[in-house]
């Protein structure tokens, strides 16, 4: 008996505040091992850091970090085990690779995913999301800069994965009525490490610089080798060069990369770590915040569902991230800007927006 | 010219590397009768006890290479004795052997990346401190010259293993009879001891070689194993000299190959050779 009313005394005399108080859990999928591990490291500690920053929210968050070394089959059942163990309400994913398969998943589960992607298709569904720069933001900086610099004939050697294609695609697209020229384009599989019969390929081609869309290790076996066959052409890339642990490779080159995050953003990332952001980091902070920021907006006191989330994300204009002044478009994207930097001393530098 | 002389030496470098993978594979195969999948982990082995002796221990690099390759042979040495001996004293199937094979390279994959991380690793230098040459217009690195030099080096010392010594006798009497050959007084389960270890030898030498020109990672044995198993059907399974004309024959397909389109395609490439070898010719080039 003095159970019962211990039990119902504490149900009513506890606060409102209390009793709508539901955890949203979120499932971050992202290479922790491997050789990208330092990039999902980066997102881990941006996403901690959007957590101990949030503030008071009636609702509780719960993050659960999965590691899948960017491999599409330790994607899926990473996701199948958020889904079916934690029972996540959201998903936060790196890469397209990733992206492509936890979009379908998290569209049939009813779970908002976001992912942090170049490849559109991630965004397809209604509980899908990207926050990453586009490709065609990308490719207009890059056109940009070829032809600041004079640059008439391009040359290509991409992965074989969803990212690239869909930023080489777009790059044709844009090239269409400029007079810079794709003269070579070489493609090559995930896990390949003998680049030296497409840079045979390539290499009379008379290309003016390469654009290398590839993650590590490949793109430094690539860089290695391109150097070995006596190529000495410049590079460039979109991204990819800040996805390596070694900058020095690309000492001098200049590249498209995703605008620079703010200086609140990068002191926090710097005071928490004693690093500087890496790639997808600034992303992630914001994603995190997003999916806070929607399902505080929930009104009522049950847990939000996933479509009042979606609800919610969808009205999301001039939210103030740590990448700017955020929006959600109709496609469920936020459209972020492109900058070029160019590796310096071993590290990145902006050069120009 | 064009292209044609550095695809010619691409695809010599290719089957050298093969040719290393298919030598130790076929060697193994010759005497046992099954398909070691456990053979291409020892690449990795000798890759990573390099790595090991040389970059985290200090060693000189010549000592940690003949550590290594003497590492390779000795889990090779090992394997047999523990597990594929006693499999055989039990008259297991060769699809019990194979299966207990897949089981061992599962293991010690998952065990290197245990304890050096999945990460990918180079055992070389920066490429300005690599020596370069060049043959009628086409390039090789000081590493791909010493890969060339090992294969040739090693198929040599093989067959003269083979062919000159009393040893070599034995192992080609195991390799066509083993019961006949333990009638007449060869102690077949000691032989076999040490063609697993010459065998796994060279296999981590070719890891090791592998670690050099391009770098190491848990699964670099999966991938040479793969290739190393395609030379040896094409060029006549059990067939040293086979899996040296199957290892080239694949270098060259796949390079050549993908001259016209796009590189996408050169494990497709290699699989398509297999196929048509399985359909058109199943006992290989050399017809053993």
């Amino acid at each position: 008996m003095a159970v019962v009313v211990v039990t119902i005394g504490y149900f009513v005399l506890r606060g409102p505040s209390e009793i709508s108080a539901e955890t949203i859990k979120i499932g971050v999928i992202a290479p922790m091992t491997g050789d990208l591990a330092f990039m999902g490291e980066g997102i881990r500690d941006a996403i901690l850091i959007a957590k101990e920053n949030m503030g008071n929210t009636k609702n509780r968050y719960e993050v659960i970090f999965e590691d899948d070394q960017l491999d599409a089959k330790m994607s899926a059942s990473a996701a199948n085990k958020l889904l079916s163990i934690d029972k996540v309400d959201a998903f936060v994913t790196f890469s397209s690779v990733t992206g492509n398969v936890v979009a379908p998943i998290a569209e049939q589960n009813k779970a908002v995913h976001f992912g942090i992607a170049s490849d559109l298709n991630v965004a397809k569904g209604k509980y899908n999301f990207i926050h990453w720069t586009p490709p065609s933001e990308e490719n207009k900086v890059l056109i940009v800069e070829l032809q600041r610099r004079g640059i008439r004939k391009l040359g290509i050697f991409k992965g074989n994965a969803p990212g690239a294609i869909a930023v080489i695609d777009d790059l044709k697209e844009q090239l269409k009525g400029t007079d810079i020229e794709v003269v070579t384009e070489q493609v090559f599989n995930s896990g390949e490490k003998d680049f030296r019969t497409i840079i045979a390929k390539s290499k009379d081609s008379g290309s003016e610089i390469y654009l290398l869309l590839a993650f590590s290790p490949e793109l430094e076996i690539l860089v290695k080798q391109m150097r070995e066959a006596g190529i000495t052409t410049p590079i460039t890339s979109i991204e990819n060069f800040e996805m390596s642990e070694q900058l020095d490779l690309f000492e001098g080159e200049w590249y498209v990369n995703s605008a620079d995050p703010t200086a609140d953003f990068i002191n926090k990332f710097n005071a928490k770590t004693d690093k500087s952001p890496t790639l997808g980091a600034a992303n992630a902070y914001d994603i995190f915040n997003l999916i806070v920021a929607a399902n505080e907006k929930v009104e009522g006191v049950s847990k939000p569902t996933s479509d009042q989330v979606v609800t919610e994300l969808m009205k999301i204009t001039n939210f103030s991230g740590a990448l700017g002044n955020l929006s959600v478009n109709e496609d469920g994207i936020i459209v972020s800007k492109a900058a070029v930097r160019i590796i310096k001393d071993g590290k990145p530098v902006t050069v120009g927006n | 010219m064009g292209i044609l002389p550095q695809l010619i030496l691409n695809s010599i470098i290719a089957g050298a590397i093969y040719t290393l993978v298919a030598l130790g594979f076929n060697l193994i195969y010759g005497a046992t009768k099954f398909f070691n999948l456990a053979h291409g982990i020892m690449a990795a082995i000798g890759g990573y006890a390099v790595f090991y002796f040389a970059k985290i221990l200090g060693l000189d690099i010549y000592v940690a290479i003949i550590l290594g390759v003497a590492l390779a042979g000795f889990v090779g040495f090992g394997l047999d004795k523990f597990i594929y001996l006693p499999l055989r004293r039990r008259k297991a199937s060769n699809m019990v052997l194979l299966v207990a094979s897949l089981g061992v390279m599962t293991a010690l994959q998952a065990i290197i990346a245990i304890l050096f991380s999945s990460r990918f690793k180079t055992l070389s230098g920066n490429v300005e401190t690599q020596k370069f040459f060049t043959i009628l217009g086409g390039v090789i690195t000081q590493t791909q010259l010493v890969i060339l030099l090992s294969a040739t080096l090693v198929m040599a010392g093989l067959v003269a293993l083979l062919y000159k010594t009393q040893f070599g006798k034995a192992v080609r009497a195991i390799s066509d009879d083993e019961e006949v050959a333990r009638i007449i007084g060869i102690n077949t389960n000691k032989i076999i001891g040490y063609v697993f270890f010459i065998g796994s030898a060279v296999a981590g030498l070719a890891g090791i070689l592998v670690g050099f020109d391009v770098g190491i990672d848990p699964e670099i044995g999966s991938s040479l194993l793969f290739k190393g198993v395609i030379a040896s059907i094409v060029g006549g399974v059990g067939n040293i000299y086979g899996g040296v004309l199957g290892a080239f024959l694949l270098g060259f397909v796949e390079n050549f190959g993908i001259w016209k389109i796009s590189g996408e395609w050169k494990d497709a490439i290699a699989f398509a050779l297999l196929i048509t070898f399985l359909i058109f010719r199943p006992r290989g080039i050399m017809n053993k």
